[in-house]
């Protein structure tokens, strides 16, 4: 089942320029979604459409296996979200914020310092918005989001302004909201780094296509696929023409000769017969690829 | 339905607390009244040949209105009710609003009653600082006679509530303008323009087509200074309809607005 899926769905700003193409993502329901991207790709547009804050162009979205179109208000009683920057009232305090979204949800108002509390937040209830830090700000829009105890979360760059510990604290919540509480949560990023320790599931997007959708296990089996074993000698030519009798495949580059992850028996047995040939083996190794470096290749190609 | 309306209401009334709008307002509306209670403070010997004057406090709240009516109500309408769809834009707060469980018409309605309450609280301010003018001069020096004449609640709410009508036009332009405009300067500079015609445009045979110089005409009705009559309707039902025009106007630019947040 799943909490989110769009299909086909496409946006121009103007005549003839897709920002989004014919996305169709499926957020499955207790997730933890990354949504990835770099600046520009399309990631706040898709979420901007998810929650009807753009007018749909091309496609469908469903949203708790509702339409968006039709079902607009009961979908968003259950759903919290923070879009790029924070949505708050510089005049009025942090309470006085939460509680005007209170009269709107109808929760009860025991929820206004428990969200305080939750984003670590306790002591400024009664301090302006104005005076908060950006990283403040941030945490209260978290609490905002999760004021009417949300079955779905969506954030956008949640971390933006946040010092380290502070993003590593919000990762914990985040974690503690979807065990806990079995909140699914769609989350964008343009750092996987940043989201890579939190999200079961990856969706990668770049000029407006959807490169990859997924586990996280998936995409480290992507990352394995793409591991290399790597070698120099004091003779690379030689050791190609030698290694390719073995492994047609292995390749030289940047003076580095290159061949497909083998099991450590393979390797071994090729380390020996550039040995046997009179090679020096000056390095052997077996080059990852870390989440990032898939990251951006996928993005490259 | 109600109960999610009175809710948003609330809500949207929470917003205005402390902001710009709500001091313009409060500032506003005893602003006339403050120079009026201050001026006849200090000539207090004019004073007694006006109280002791016929219709001693409808004459004082029509003089009061002068200044308000045909320069500093629409200009204070202006500010207000930018200020108000400001509160979103400056804060990024519609992205908030319409991710609300809430319908769009719920948004709408709510956010425009609140610029008109706001609207009324400051003809109630101004009111009650005109009855605070006239009294506290004769309250402070005890030797003056206060007026005998017992104080006219009806014709004193009629007074206000005519000019209140007269306002709704340019309520109701003002708060289109700035919903469909993020930069404020655009409906400021679009209110400002508006208002500064309508000054131009009074010994116009056709002033009554003008919105924005309702609140004049009727001032000028009321001193009995008017030079045309309006041929049309009138200049209370001129009022209604151009407001209920720019409401419905407002109303269906600001659904089908292909960005709202």
């Amino acid at each position: 089942m799943y909490c989110i899926e769009t299909t086909h769905l496409s946006h121009q700003f103007a005549p003839g320029k897709n920002i989004l193409d014919d996305i169709n993502l499926q957020v499955p329901t207790g997730s933890i979604y990354g949504f990835l991207g770099p600046n520009g790709a399309g990631k706040t547009t898709t979420l901007r459409l998810i929650l009807g804050l753009l007018k749909k162009q091309k496609g469908e979205i469903r949203i708790f296996g509702q339409s968006l179109v039709q079902n607009r208000v009961a979908i968003l009683r259950k759903l919290g979200s923070l879009i790029e920057t924070p949505s708050l009232y510089g005049h009025l305090t942090a309470a006085e914020n939460l509680l005007l979204l209170q009269k709107i949800y109808q929760c009860p108002k025991s929820r206004v310092p428990e969200v305080l509390e939750l984003v670590g937040l306790p002591d400024t209830a009664n301090k302006k918005v104005s005076q908060f830090s950006l990283g403040m700000k941030q945490r209260l829009s978290i609490a905002v989001a999760l004021l009417n105890q949300p079955d779905l979360l969506i954030l956008d760059e949640p971390t933006n302004g946040l010092d380290p510990n502070g993003i590593i604290e919000m990762r914990e919540l985040l974690k503690r909201l979807n065990q806990e509480r079995g909140i699914t949560i769609l989350i964008s990023s343009h750092l996987l780094a940043e989201i890579e320790k939190l999200v079961t599931h990856v969706g990668i997007i770049h000029k407006g296509q959807l490169l990859f959708e997924g586990t996280l296990p998936d995409l480290v089996h992507k990352q394995q696929e793409s591991s290399r074993v790597s070698l120099v000698t004091n003779d690379n030519t030689r050791s190609l023409q030698l290694l390719q009798t073995l492994q047609p495949n292995a390749q030289q580059q940047n003076g580095k000769l290159l061949l497909p992850l083998l099991p450590p028996e393979q390797i071994a047995q090729l380390n020996r017969h550039l040995v046997q040939n009179d090679i020096d083996v000056y390095h052997l190794a077996v080059e990852k690829n870390d989440l990032e470096s898939i990251f951006m290749e996928l993005v490259k190609n | 339905m109600a109960t999610i309306l009175f809710n948003s209401i609330q809500s949207e009334w929470m917003k205005t607390k402390r902001s710009a709008a709500f001091w313009l307002v409060l500032i506003g509306g005893f602003f006339i009244p403050g120079i009026l209670t201050l001026m006849y403070m200090v000539y207090i010997k004019r004073l007694g040949a006006i109280y002791s004057a016929e219709k001693f406090w409808e004459k004082w709240l029509i003089n009061g209105w002068e200044p308000m009516s045909i320069f500093l109500l629409p200009m204070g309408i202006v500010l207000a009710t930018s200020l108000i769809a400001q509160l979103e834009y400056k804060n990024n707060g519609w992205k908030q609003v319409h991710t609300t469980p809430q319908s769009l018409t719920t948004v709408f309605v709510a956010k425009y009653t609140v610029v008109l309450l706001l609207m009324l609280q400051l003809f109630v301010l101004f009111g009650l600082g005109m009855y605070l003018a006239g009294a506290i001069p004769a309250w402070y020096y005890g030797h003056i006679p206060y007026p005998k004449e017992t104080f006219p609640w009806g014709r004193f709410i009629q007074i206000n509530a005519s000019f209140y009508v007269m306002a709704l036009p340019i309520v109701a332009l003002q708060f289109l303008l700035s919903l469909q405009f993020k930069n404020f300067m655009v409906s400021l500079g679009a209110g400002v323009g508006l208002v500064v015609a309508s000054i131009m445009v009074l010994s116009w045979r056709y002033v009554y087509l003008v919105p924005y110089t309702y609140g004049a005409i009727h001032m000028l009705q009321l001193q009995g200074k008017m030079r045309f009559k309006s041929n049309i309707l009138d200049v209370h039902y001129l009022a209604l309809i151009y407001f209920i025009g720019f409401t419905l106007i407002g109303y269906l630019l600001y659904l089908t607005k292909k960005e709202k947040g």
